[in-house]
């Protein structure tokens, strides 16, 4: 049996190395996001309810839904998971355990920096799966693009932080600022062989539309295409550079400016950003659906 | 110099004791067990194969105008959801669910005195009013913002096309 959903969001964590990650993304979206914890808060949050007993009649529906397969909230949140766990090698125990410590840097030495192609791949692979895992949370068909473009104009709060943090952890400080137009070409120059190697594709592959690898490839390209424009006014009008990201990273990360390229590797393996922004973005989507079916 | 020592023996002793005991307990008990334990069962599920898909629902729905933006938002089997939105701010979610699904939340209705556009309506906690039609399909308006009222609430219900809802089958 899964974890209940109220134990998963009470256990989200209220600091370490994600949260803090993420809080050096607040310059970006500015109070877009806080960090919301715990079921029953979820439920407060969202509803400006206080009655005890209402809460917990909102709480048992979202429950029932989210326990009921059928409803694609244990997909997504499977989803959310998995294409973080793809790329992940170290966890960030290891991590924690070495930060502030003389063997820090040495510790940097072992870790390879992505090469470009992995990155790209990784990179659009992962907006496929919000797609994916969009529609799974708020039931718009798979392969609708459109709708989903006019949802990622209308994305706030957790998703857009989300968006903020795939743009920046996975786009420009691995990519630079061109990073989207370099992902696609990237992307389109692989082969569907090639893309079956690649650990983060392989994860969700089985989620992706399409009858084969050349299919989903067809539909990870168009997608990628798609939200390219919205991404690339993201990093023009917030002016996000490298350096930018990489300076707000030194207040908790310390690392010297000619290890800067494992900073990349470093947030790869262990910020779970995707699995903690998108387990708030559907707690509060079920919260959003039990209140209205009470 | 005894008592110190036996301190210091003593105090990470009771300190470490207490700590394996905190990590080995079993999980503090939660408002929502037993509702966990019925909805994980086999066979167990919280939407009835006989409600009406989502996108039926869309159409019944007011439109946007008067500088409120409306933009559906959810679309499930027995659900649909939209926000209404004024300058770019949430400030309220309107939402029709098939009550088929589960049925005891047309029940608060049979006690109802009031009526919204002809049909009985029910306020539910601080934020929510809500109308049954057709004695299935469950018409909320909720609040996300204290500029929208419950006057607010009452109004935009009349919104829907709550006749139309009404022959729904």
């Amino acid at each position: 049996m899964s974890k209940p959903i109220f134990k998963e969001v009470d256990d989200l964590p209220t600091g370490g190395l994600t949260v803090t990650a993420l809080k050096s993304l607040d310059f970006l979206i500015p109070g877009q996001w806080q960090n919301l914890t715990g079921f029953d808060n979820t439920i407060r949050a969202v509803t400006g309810e206080t009655d005890e007993a209402l809460i917990q009649q909102i709480g048992e529906r979202a429950v029932a839904l989210y326990n009921d397969k059928s409803q694609g909230y244990q997909r997504a949140l499977w989803l959310y998971e998995t294409v973080e766990s793809g790329s992940g090698l170290l966890g960030a125990a290891a991590l924690a355990n070495r930060i502030g410590q003389d063997s820090f840097l040495g510790f940097l030495k072992n870790i390879t920096p992505k090469p470009e192609k992995a990155q790209s791949i990784d990179l659009c692979v992962k907006l496929v799966t919000e797609l994916v895992a969009f529609c799974q949370i708020n039931g718009i068909p798979g392969d609708s693009i459109g709708d989903f473009l006019a949802a990622l104009g209308d994305y706030s709060g957790e998703s857009l932080m989300r968006m903020a943090a795939l743009v920046s952890f996975d786009g420009v400080i691995p990519l630079g600022p061109e990073f989207a137009n370099k992902a696609l070409s990237i992307f389109d120059s692989t082969s569907p062989q090639e893309l079956e190697g690649n650990q983060t594709y392989k994860s969700v592959q089985e989620l992706i539309p399409g009858g084969g690898s050349s299919e989903k490839k067809g539909f990870i390209t168009k997608s990628f295409d798609s939200t390219k424009n919205w991404m690339q006014s993201f990093v023009s009008a917030k002016n996000v550079t490298r350096e930018g990201l990489l300076s707000r990273l030194k207040g908790f990360i310390d690392f010297t400016d000619d290890k800067a390229d494992y900073v990349g590797a470093l947030l790869d393996m262990n910020v779970k950003y995707y699995r903690h922004t998108g387990l708030q973005t559907l707690a509060r989507r079920l919260v959003e659906r039990a209140v209205a079916e009470i | 110099m005894v008592s110190i020592r036996l301190r210091k023996v003593f105090v990470p002793v009771v300190v470490s004791l207490s700590l394996m005991t905190v990590a080995c307990a079993p999980e503090p008990p939660s408002r929502y067990d037993q509702v966990q334990k019925e909805t994980s069962q086999k066979g167990s599920s919280a939407v009835s194969k006989e409600a009406i898909n989502g996108s039926k629902l869309n159409r019944y729905f007011p439109k946007s105008g008067s500088g409120f933006a409306v933009v559906p938002s959810q679309e499930k089997k027995g659900f649909a959801e939209h926000k209404v939105s004024r300058g770019g701010k949430n400030v309220a979610v309107l939402s029709i669910n098939d009550t088929i699904s589960n049925p005891s939340a047309a029940e608060k209705y049979q006690q109802s005195s009031v009526k919204i556009g002809g049909f009985p309506a029910v306020e539910q906690g601080q934020n929510g009013t809500g109308v049954l039609v057709g004695d299935r399909f469950q018409v909320k308006a909720q609040s996300r913002d204290p500029s929208f009222t419950k006057q607010d609430r009452a109004a935009w219900i009349q919104k829907f096309d709550l006749n139309g809802l009404s022959t729904l089958k």
